[in-house]
């Protein structure tokens, strides 16, 4: 996907390197981070975790980020939560990409045309899409969570997902109506290759650029929700760790006990900051005019 | 397009935010608390009337503010001040007469005959009669008016019938003069004087009437009255000095303000900047930074210790239906660790008494005892063998919790324990009025934590709502174990006749005893309430039974308006 003036483009640039370093770190942190710790990350630990004046202790050597408020390890925990957060995430960006994708190619690629002169499958879908938007998001989603009778981080990607598609189908609708003009595209059409064929053999590689660069920073949108539907209960329950949950647990000892919110914020604060360079690292050696 | 602030530009202030974040861990940083606000006129212990007590709660009032309707822990607190009771606790939680100048038991405690006092001022300017004892007691206990504690009162003659509709009046109530009020009851009933304590039949306004309305404004003969635009809904609520109350001079304060859904942080942060007078919810980590401060220490307040909690388990549903099982749970709950989670308000809990019932220091109760709770798996058909973690009840259990207070960490404590003698309970999060629905419904949910304050300092206030089979019902269920012992109720309803306090004391022991061994609850621990006051703040210590009571507080703050120095000026 990327050419060689591409490549170079994107090592040129210093903020897309670091958005690619935090997020490679992030993903290393998650997978070997649990390995490395010395407790497991649902385990209280009575004889080192509680600090003289019965407090959860601060980082230390057996507790490399503290303990939390029932003095389990806050790294192991930390690690585990990525794991989760990073995998719904993902997920949920792949199933938006999916959905957004083939509305936004739909769309665009019908643009102004009308079949049996009325029905208007462009309006149709975007009227659908600006009805969607009305929504807040995360309203919605927490509602949806709200509901059902068990969350599992199925549930929430999946939840993620199909609420969360609509931006990504405008910018491919408006990137379709672009490339359906170009020469091969028309050439295709006359040569008499099906719509979906065409969709799928000339449109979709040439807006996977703005769909790759849209899904990356889709990602950091998703763990920010993620945390959201955690920290406000609604995400995966306890005591199965979570970004978002950690905040909340460590909110009431942010003064006694600064590493419990230290430690999911900053890790929140990172992913979140290094989906966005890389995906704006993306965009700029992708296309350069639009930089 | 692009946006203005570049990624690049965002980078250095991100940066230096995690940094300090993470460096900030390490070392363990603590934001330092203020001084405490002192009096205006340091050690002068003359009250001083006037000023505003300014007070906040992450809650709300859920109930409302009509002593005959649901309360809540914070409608409780207004509603002792605004309605005074024929008697009344005083500090050290022994009934004393209030409205009443005395009391007289006679009929071998069938008869409890009230003497007034006379001249007593109502909020509404009208004099206190009999009449009004008889009135308010009616449209307390009206069928039609939405009172969830008169059954409490069943034992009045004549109860049957007016609670049915069948009768006009409650005939057990009886108006002996314009200052004397009589209740005649079918049973001697030791407890009657706590049930008159409690605020259901608090006589109210002539304004009442005779029956229940959503739409009448609170009013009764307390030290506070309510103005019409003092309660303002789920925001604040103010209540104002009764200038005719009847204990002289009394309240000082000129009003209370209640600020509600404000967040324990928030109340802290506002309370370090003089904008509350009364921390009442502290965090258990703010709680530890205010007392290992010598400024703080002394201002701070413990209340009694009346509430329980526990791990309630459903009898009729497996597999709690089999003794053994519960007996294994009540046995595996390390309960030192859970009151490491708040240790300044926690107490280690063994029985079904909380700490200021408890009279016998030799009665063991629940005692964590892992070889026993494993034993006790054995005796109930499903041994777990800890080494190869093979064996247990084969099936998750659900456990309900909603997301308030401890309740969600206490779970996951409790989660590792059961997972040591092979029970596996899987935490399911709701709301807490889905929480109260599903947990006090039949056959609903298997296990979810109980707790119960008591509503007077009695052991019948734990034992008949909660594990009596009277208080079952099919929905709203205070025995939320649905547990039924013929054995318990012939106890408690033979305590509730005795009128000899040894006597009835041995019963509850009796009763104590038997529901630690039948474990329809594993008793986990006590709960008291923390309040830290400002340095001007008089007069105030946490009462026994009450949420809140200041009529006696008074404030010294050089930055509020006050009225004048108590002493020939006052009335």
């Amino acid at each position: 996907m990327l050419d060689a003036r591409a490549r170079a483009r994107f090592t040129r640039n210093r903020s897309a390197v670091a958005g690619t370093a935090i997020v490679a770190g992030l993903v290393i942190f998650a997978l070997v981070g649990p390995l490395l710790a010395s407790h497991g990350p649902l385990e209280s630990d009575f004889a080192h975790g509680v600090g003289p004046d019965r407090m959860p202790v601060g980082p230390s050597a057996g507790f490399p980020l503290g303990a939390d408020r029932i003095f389990r390890d806050v790294f192991a925990r930390l690690a585990v939560a990525g794991r989760l957060s990073l995998l719904i995430a993902v997920s949920a960006t792949l199933i938006a990409s999916a959905i957004g994708a083939a509305v936004g190619i739909v769309a665009g690629y019908y643009e102004g045309r009308r079949f049996a002169r009325v029905v208007s499958v462009d309006g149709i879908l975007m009227r659908v899409i600006d009805v969607l938007l009305a929504f807040p998001f995360l309203l919605l989603v927490m509602a949806i969570g709200a509901a059902l009778e068990r969350t599992s981080a199925v549930t929430i990607f999946v939840i993620l997902g199909v609420t969360g598609w609509m931006g990504i189908a405008r910018v491919l609708r408006a990137k379709t109506m672009q490339v359906r003009s170009l020469d091969y595209v028309v050439a295709s059409r006359a040569l008499g290759q099906s719509a979906p064929s065409v969709m799928l053999r000339h449109v979709l590689p040439n807006v996977a650029g703005p769909l790759v660069v849209s899904a990356t920073v889709m990602v950091a949108q998703m763990i920010v929700a993620d945390s959201v539907l955690s920290y406000l209960g609604v995400g995966i329950a306890p005591p199965t760790p979570t970004w978002g949950r950690m905040l909340f647990e460590g909110q009431d000892y942010y003064a006694a006990a600064p590493w419990l919110v230290a430690a999911p914020a900053t890790v929140i604060l990172l992913a979140v900051w290094g989906f966005n360079m890389l995906g704006e690292g993306l965009r700029d050696a992708l296309d350069p005019h639009d930089a | 397009m692009r946006s203005i602030l570049t990624m690049r530009d965002a980078l250095a202030p991100a940066l230096l935010l995690s940094a300090l974040a993470l460096l900030g861990a390490p070392l363990g940083c603590d934001t330092a608390l203020p001084s405490p606000v002192a009096s205006s006129r340091g050690d002068e212990t003359a009250p001083r009337r006037g000023g505003t007590l300014r007070l906040a709660t992450f809650s709300d009032v859920r109930g409302g503010l009509d002593p005959v309707g649901t309360v809540d822990g914070i409608s409780l607190g207004a509603i002792h001040l605004i309605f005074a009771g024929l008697v009344d606790y005083d500090e050290h939680a022994r009934v004393v007469p209030d409205l009443a100048e005395r009391w007289d038991i006679d009929d071998g405690g069938r008869t409890y005959r009230v003497a007034l006092r006379a001249g007593v001022t109502m909020q509404d300017g009208t004099e206190l009669t009999a009449d009004d004892v008889k009135r308010s007691a009616e449209r307390a206990l009206h069928p039609s008016t939405p009172n969830p504690v008169g059954s409490a009162f069943a034992n009045i003659v004549g109860y049957e019938a007016y609670s049915t509709g069948k009768a006009e009046h409650l005939a057990g109530v009886v108006v002996e003069g314009r200052y004397v009020v009589a209740f005649h009851l079918e049973k001697p009933d030791s407890t009657f004087l706590q049930l008159l304590a409690m605020h259901t039949l608090r006589p109210t306004c002539k304004t009442a009437g005779d029956r229940y309305s959503d739409a009448w404004l609170a009013c009764g003969a307390g030290p506070f009255k309510l103005l019409p635009d003092g309660w303002q809904r789920g925001t604040s609520l103010r209540l104002v000095r009764h200038d005719a109350y009847f204990r002289p001079g009394l309240p000082y304060l000129a009003s209370v303000e209640w600020t509600f859904n404000m967040t324990p942080i928030a109340q802290r942060a506002r309370f370090e900047r003089d904008e509350l007078d009364l921390a009442r919810e502290l965090t258990g980590a703010d709680e530890r930074r205010f007392l290992a401060d010598p400024r703080w220490k002394d201002l701070g307040a413990m209340g009694s210790d009346k509430t329980i909690y526990g791990e309630s388990m459903n009898t009729r549903m497996a597999p709690f239906d089999n003794v053994e099982i519960r007996r294994a749970v009540a046995a595996a709950v390390d309960r030192e660790h859970q009151t490491l989670l708040q240790p300044s308000r926690m107490s280690v809990l063994t029985q079904a008494l909380p700490l200021m019932l408890q009279d016998d220091p030799s009665f063991a109760g629940q005692r964590y005892d892992y070889t026993a709770a494993l034993e006790h798996m054995k005796k109930a058909g499903f041994p777990y063998d800890p080494a190869t973690r093979t064996g247990g009840w084969p099936h998750p259990i659900e456990y309900l919790i909603y997301d308030q207070g401890l309740n969600v960490y206490t779970a996951q404590l409790l989660q590792q324990d059961l997972a040591k003698i092979g029970i596996h309970i899987f935490l399911k999060m709701v709301s807490w009025a889905a929480f109260l629905a599903i947990q006090q419904r039949a056959n609903a949910s298997p296990m979810s934590q109980g707790n119960w304050t008591l509503d007077y300092p009695d052991p019948s206030s734990i034992f008949d709502p909660l594990f009596t089979t009277a208080a079952i019902a099919p929905e709203g269920s205070y025995n939320t174990a649905f547990y039924s012992s013929p054995r318990l109720d012939d106890l408690v309803s033979r305590a509730h006749l005795e009128m000899d306090e040894t006597a009835r004391k041995a019963l509850y022991r009796e009763a104590n005893a038997l529901v630690c061994d039948e474990a329809p609850w594993a008793f986990t621990y006590g709960h008291h309430t923390f309040e830290m006051r400002q340095a001007y703040v008089h007069g105030f210590a946490p009462h026994p039974v009450w949420p809140l009571d200041v009529s006696g507080v008074w404030l010294d703050h050089a930055g509020q308006a006050l009225e004048h120095v108590l002493g020939g000026g006052l009335r």
